[in-house]
């Protein structure tokens, strides 16, 4: 690990203030926040980060989770994942998030881990975290080891030449279902940003990962209302029974009326190089029936642009199993 | 207890283990080195260190407190897990000095043998173990655990206990073990 | 003579008991080699090359150097001098890596070292290390995963002597294959594993003059000091090896490691104590590994299921330098009676590092070759494989023509099917559900040696009643701390709480390797021998010195039972405690040493010693999400007398957790490109956690086996292991139709499965 100052932030104005000195807010950051450190923390020891300065965000007063008064929910930027998995209103309103959250990692990870943290969680990519391997998302332009190398964890959605690396976060598959909104403070002031546009896809820039720029401090995160009636759910499907990163995932939410589905949010994890929401499933279930047809019609269409590599061909239909699958058990408890 | 086995050799007590004084010089020879104040087991430990030091490095070197065991270092394995303010949490990913005013506990403070914990006991009894390498970390789970909204199936406790991998597999007496402590908790609160 | 009485009501051999070592465990007062501290003590991180193939053409430290608290950064110009070490089989001097650290500029394996940094902390070492520059001149890595034999001799040269690789003939297996009414043929492949004990291997080195003193969790310490010796071109007495607590190591810390002799040579160089600590990527790169299988079986039987040729080829990869065999053949020519049979083996260098032995090695690979085609042969037949298994035991070992020392594994079958309920299987792929999964049950059989290994013990009775135990042999989490105990207080009444066990140490009576599962039988003699003499030797202080109430008997007259010492004629309740019997002669203590002979090396043996197992295994299948869990395991096990069956159970326990990892989980992946394993973590690396733990069930059938020793212990640590990914791949064909016979078995491979609900 390459030394660094480690710098306290008491209010927002002193952390956007010191990181707006950064050269960057994307990969090779000079200067970073670090709330519980899971992520930074361990590509720091691998060298992939190297920030001279840290800013310590955990003492900032973003650790509420507080019901809105239009019946949203907004979640600070340094609650614990294991605090907002066990929360009331969570659990009652946004079921997916909590099955997400506690589908996630360890206990252990899950008490340090922060909302923020895992919106911004880095890709598994062996190469990635491997200084010695080329790799266009930590150094631009040197190649991308994973197509021609091992793939198999990879993305098959939203995939370019030039990377594969598939975004690891459970949290955020169901807030792309959940159509969170990201609140952002920074040097200029205050912003939102919905999940489905603060996730970059890799393109020709796979460093740039968010719309972050020096000085943006993720503040809070917040849900609109549950849509009344819906029911959600969130299935992983993985090699281990417990504690790995997805090999493909479904967030869904539905509301039915009578047998039909009237309104739909689905989201994939662990195929999509960002948490990847489909419209097109949606299109496929929303004025359906649930029925296995429509469910396998929806998975079809959600995989439709699918691009596999080498050694992940599998999780096309993985991740057509896990989609109608999940579909099937939340219209089967609604 | 049982037992009287030692666990250094004759020899092994003759070397002294490094003083307070050769510590601080040893920490000051880095030039990069900050002054962080840690509460660790109901102790205050002032200290000066490299800023990279994660908490467990820390316990283990500085601390020499040596139960907490780096088994990764990447928050991968669980050997290192200690609470934070009663909850459990990896120390190999935590930067010692942002732990400061916080109360850290390790396997040190849960109990001592003679004084054991009802975990630890019932993971002597359970045989819960084989090698001892991970056991600290099971325990600081397991404790942590029993205060965690984890259902009372074993199924519940295997999916709670899975942030620590135990390489000798003695998956079933941990649960066993566990499980055991909870149900006399549950007695003794029914009793 | 004097009569020495085992008193059985008392002993706790057999009896259910917690670990004596366990509270130290469970506190984290158990020190583990990294749990040391010293005076003046620097940290040390090696340097990895990141080539697998070629050359280190320049290293540039000059940076790392000028780091704060830098002491030093060495290499091949200044790491002083360091002999290659001598092969010494089979007790001695043993290296799978036998190259010296640093010794020349060529890469051979990804992860070799090519420069060592100390520094005052941690953090500046590993920052020092990774500021070194190497530039390399790099060739293509050959990790080619397809295994072809090398051209080799007949006879070849290994790690632990010359093997002819036509391993066992007998009949004409040819012939008999070509004729046979029914055939299996078919190769199995087991990936490359890695240990992975949680335990980082690692090495504090410290030199005392010419005195050389390291702590080391090591599988074998005497081992390590004459590898250490050697390397240091020092008198074996001027170098001490301590374990007091082995974090595990399945066979990854059995033989000594490159890091070992950097961290000696660093602590020479500096003149203080160094502590070396690998990072989990090192452990994939250069502790060792279950090398790479491919095995060709042939099964030739009759239409009523009895073999008629039996036929294995196979190979293992290695890396350019070594002599590891993986001995996938050890029990093909004894497990079953067949007229006609042929093992032979190849093996097949690659850039990779250099295998060593892995629980279990060569059997655990070997027999999920065997026992799944035994399995395919069940089901081409269509009987029931537990039948098959039954129809082919052989009387005698007919691979050495000798009887079986105590072989009860027809019994095994049949105490496994009743507890598994194994006769209510339908043997139809698919037919068996429960709760919407369909159900696979699959089964296996394994065996694997049993012997002893030379050892020797002292045993001391002392004037508080108290006994110590003295052998050099390890803890690896085995129990062996509380079977020591339990033989000495079998042996002399003193209760186990009042037994002071010692072991992990050279400056003690040699001890047996922790490996091939042979600590508990070769233990047994020699520690009962040390008792015997220990008791005799308080009989003679009885008879002999001043203060003694039995002054005017002989040693003849006296008897030792429950801890007194009595003269016959009077009877135990007229007796006297060892502790008064040593006070009244103002003694501390008297002790005895013991001794026993190995059995692995004698030319002739007599008898065929080996144990046995079973497992049957239930999987569930949900092809809605292709999760496949195995579910319920059935093990038993013919492990010879059981010591201990609180640790027994729990070893089998943690055996059979393995298999499910091998059969579903593990594989080490060497990048094609650059040829490193590249999964060299433990998330990527994927070992069963809690949540993969199956139910399990485990009998011992506990027949002594006084072959082996008096006690009639064999050890049981890698039999568990040994069958449990047939098992589990043939429950999966049950259940999936799919049939894999290359671990492990993936998503991939199941998604194939036609059987849809």
């Amino acid at each position: 690990m390459k030394i660094f100052e480690l710098t306290r932030a008491d209010d927002p104005r002193q952390a956007i203030a010191a990181a707006a000195k950064a050269n960057t807010a994307q990969q090779g950051a000079d200067i970073r926040f670090i709330a519980g450190g899971t992520n930074l923390v361990d590509y720091m020891k691998l060298n992939v980060e190297t920030p001279r300065q840290l800013v310590d965000v955990n003492h900032l007063p973003f650790d509420k989770i507080e019901a809105l008064p239009d019946g949203g929910l907004s979640i600070g930027a340094v609650v614990r994942n294991s605090d907002l998995a066990y929360h009331p209103i969570v659990r009652k309103n946004y079921a997916v998030l909590s099955e997400a959250l506690l589908s996630g990692a360890s206990p252990q990870l899950r008490n340090m881990a922060t909302t923020a943290g895992n919106l911004l969680q880095r890709t598994r990519c062996m190469y990635f975290r491997d200084t010695a391997m080329p790799c266009n998302k930590r150094e631009p332009g040197s190649g991308c080891a994973a197509i021609t190398g091992v793939n198999r964890g990879l993305a098959i959605l939203g995939t370019s030449e030039h990377c594969i690396a598939s975004n690891p976060s459970d949290m955020n598959v169901a807030l792309a279902a959940l159509e969170a909104t990201i609140h952002i403070s920074g040097p200029k002031g205050e912003r939102s940003v919905t999940i489905g546009d603060f996730h970059l896809l890799p393109g020709n820039t796979p460093n740039r990962e968010t719309v972050l720029e020096p000085g943006d401090l993720i503040t809070h995160v917040t849900l609109p209302p549950p849509s009344p009636g819906n029911r959600s759910l969130y299935l992983k499907l993985r090699d281990r029974a417990s504690f790995e990163f997805a090999l493909a995932s479904a967030a869904v939410v539905i509301t039915a009326d009578g047998g039909k589905i009237t309104r739909a949010r689905v989201a994939l994890g662990g195929v999509g190089t960002k948490p990847w929401r489909s419209m097109e499933a949606e299109g496929e279930l929303t004025g359906q029936s649930a029925t296995q047809a429509v469910f396998q019609k929806a998975a079809e269409a959600a995989l439709r642009d699918a691009k596999p590599q080498s050694q992940n061909g599998f999780k096309v239909e993985l991740a057509k199993r896990c989609l109608v699958h999940a579909l099937k058990l939340v219209t089967q408890t609604a | 207890m049982a037992g009287l086995l030692t666990t250094a050799g004759p020899a092994i007590t003759t070397l002294a283990q490094r003083s307070e004084k050769a510590e601080q010089e040893l920490s000051a020879a880095t030039k990069d080195a900050i002054p962080v104040t840690l509460h660790v087991n109901g102790q205050k430990h002032n200290l000066r260190i490299d800023p990279r030091t994660t908490l467990l490095d820390c316990l283990r070197e500085h601390l020499h407190l040596t139960g907490s065991k780096k088994g990764c270092d990447h928050g991968q394995c669980g050997a290192c897990t200690v609470h934070v303010n009663g909850r459990r949490m990896n120390s190999c990913l935590c930067l010692a000095a942002m732990y400061q005013g916080d109360e850290i506990t390790t396997i040190e403070g849960v109990g001592q043998p003679g004084n054991l914990h009802p975990i630890q006991e019932a993971f002597v009894a359970h045989d819960a173990y084989q090698c001892g390498y991970c056991t600290c970390g099971q325990i600081m789970s397991a404790v942590a655990l029993l205060s965690e909204p984890v259902g009372p199936e074993d199924a519940e406790v295997k999916e709670f206990m899975s942030g620590n991998i135990c390489r000798c597999g003695a998956y079933q007496n941990i649960v066993e073990a566990i499980q055991s402590v909870r149900q006399s908790t549950n007695r003794q609160k029914a009793g | 003579m004097p009569t020495i009485t085992e008193t059985a009501t008392t002993s706790p051999i057999g009896r259910q008991t917690p670990r004596i070592d366990g509270p130290f465990k469970v506190s984290g007062t158990a020190m583990y080699a990294s749990d040391f501290n010293f005076t003046g003590l620097l940290f040390a991180v090696p340097v990895e090359a990141t080539i697998a193939n070629g050359k280190l053409q320049k290293l540039d430290a000059s940076e790392a150097e000028k780091m704060p608290g830098v002491r030093a950064i060495f290499h091949r110009a200044n790491i002083g001098k360091i002999f290659r070490s001598v092969l010494q089989p089979p007790n001695s001097g043993i290296a799978d890596e036998r190259r010296p650290p640093l010794a020349d500029d060529v890469i051979r394996y990804y992860g070799q070292y090519v420069a060592i940094a100390v520094a005052d902390t941690f953090e500046a070492a590993k920052a020092a290390a990774d500021a070194v520059r190497a530039t390399y001149t790099k060739d293509k890595p050959n990790v080619n995963l397809d295994l072809q034999p090398e051209s080799e001799p007949e006879a070849v040269e290994t790690t632990h002597g010359r093997l002819k690789r036509l391993q066992s003939e007998r009949g004409d297996p040819d012939k008999a294959f070509a004729s046979a009414q029914v055939k299996v043929d078919q190769t199995y492949v087991t990936p490359a594993e890695t240990h992975n004990p949680i335990e980082l291997q690692g090495t504090i080195a410290m030199w005392d003059g010419q005195m050389l003193t390291i702590y080391e969790e090591s599988q074998a310490v005497f081992n390590l000091r004459s590898v250490l010796a050697q390397m240091f071109g020092l008198p074996k007495e001027n170098v001490r090896v301590i374990t007091k607590f082995v974090g595990s190591g399945f066979g990854s810390k059995l033989w000594p490691w490159t890091h070992c002799a950097l961290a000696c040579a660093a602590a020479r160089q500096l003149g203080k104590p160094v502590k070396l600590v690998l990072s989990r990527r090192m452990m994939f790169q250069s502790v060792g590994h279950r090398p790479r299988t491919q095995q060709r079986v042939r099964l030739g039987a009759t239409n009523e299921g009895k073999l008629v040729s039996l036929m294995q080829d196979y190979l293992n990869d290695l890396d350019i330098l070594g002599g590891y065999h993986e001995n996938c053949g050890e029990s093909t020519s004894y497990f079953y009676s067949v007229p006609n049979l042929r093992v032979h083996w190849g093996r097949t260098r690659r850039n990779i590092a250099s295998p060593t032995p892995m629980r279990g090695p060569g059997a655990v690979p070997g027999l999920f070759a065997t026992e799944s085609a035994m399995n395919e042969l069940a089901d081409q037949l269509k009987i029931d494989p537990v039948r098959l298994r039954e129809l082919n035991e052989p009387k005698i070992d007919e691979g050495k023509g000798i009887p079986f020392s105590s072989r009860h594994y027809l019994e095994c079958l049949q105490r496994g099917g009743e507890r598994f309920g194994w006769a209510n299987r339908n043997a139809e792929v698919g037919s068996m559900k429960r709760d919407g999964s369909i159900l696979g049950w699959g089964m296996s059989g394994a065996a694997w040696i049993a012997g002893r290994f030379p050892a020797q013990a002292s045993v001391e009775l002392r004037d508080d009643g108290s006994a110590r135990v003295a052998c050099g042999t390890q803890d690896i989490g085995t129990g062996t701390y509380t079977i020591l105990a339990q033989l000495v207080s079998d042996k002399t009444g003193v209760p186990l709480n009042k037994i002071e066990v010692v072991l992990g140490d050279t400056s003690l009576p040699p001890g047996p390797i922790s490996g091939g599962s042979l600590v508990t039988g070769s233990i047994v003699p020699a520690v009962f021998d040390a008792a015997d003499n220990a008791i005799t030797s308080l009989l003679t202080v009885a008879t002999t010195e001043p203060g003694s109430p039995f002054g005017n008997r002989t040693p003849d007259d006296l008897a030792f039972e429950a801890g007194r010492v009595f003269a016959k004629a009077d009877g135990l309740a007229k007796g006297v405690s060892v502790s008064d019997l040593l006070r009244r002669t103002n003694m501390r203590l008297v002790t005895g040493s013991g001794k026993s002979e190995g059995t692995l090396d004698e030319k002739k043996p007599k008898v065929s010693m080996h144990s046995y197992c079973c497992h049957f295994v239930e999987v569930t299948w949900q092809p809605a999400t292709a999760r496949l869990h195995v579910n319920r395991v059935v093990t038993v096990i013919d492990g010879g007398r059981i010591i201990n069956p609180l640790a027994g159970r729990n070893q089998i326990e943690g055996a059979v957790v393995m298999g499910v990892g091998m059969a579903l989980l593990e594989h080490t992946i060497y990048d094609p490109q650059n040829g490193a394993p590249i999964n060299s973590n433990l998330a990527d690396y994927l070992m069963a956690v809690n949540a993969d733990a199956p139910l399990m069930e485990v009998h011992f059938l506990d027949y002594p086996d006084t072959d082996v020793n008096p006690l009639g212990a064999r050890g049981i640590g890698e039999i568990g292991l040994a069958g449990v990914a047939a098992a589990i791949t043939a429950a999966t064909y049950h259940a999936t139709g799919v049939r894999v016979r290359e671990l492990p078995i993936r998503i991939e491979d199941l998604l194939t499965s036609s059987i849809l609900a």
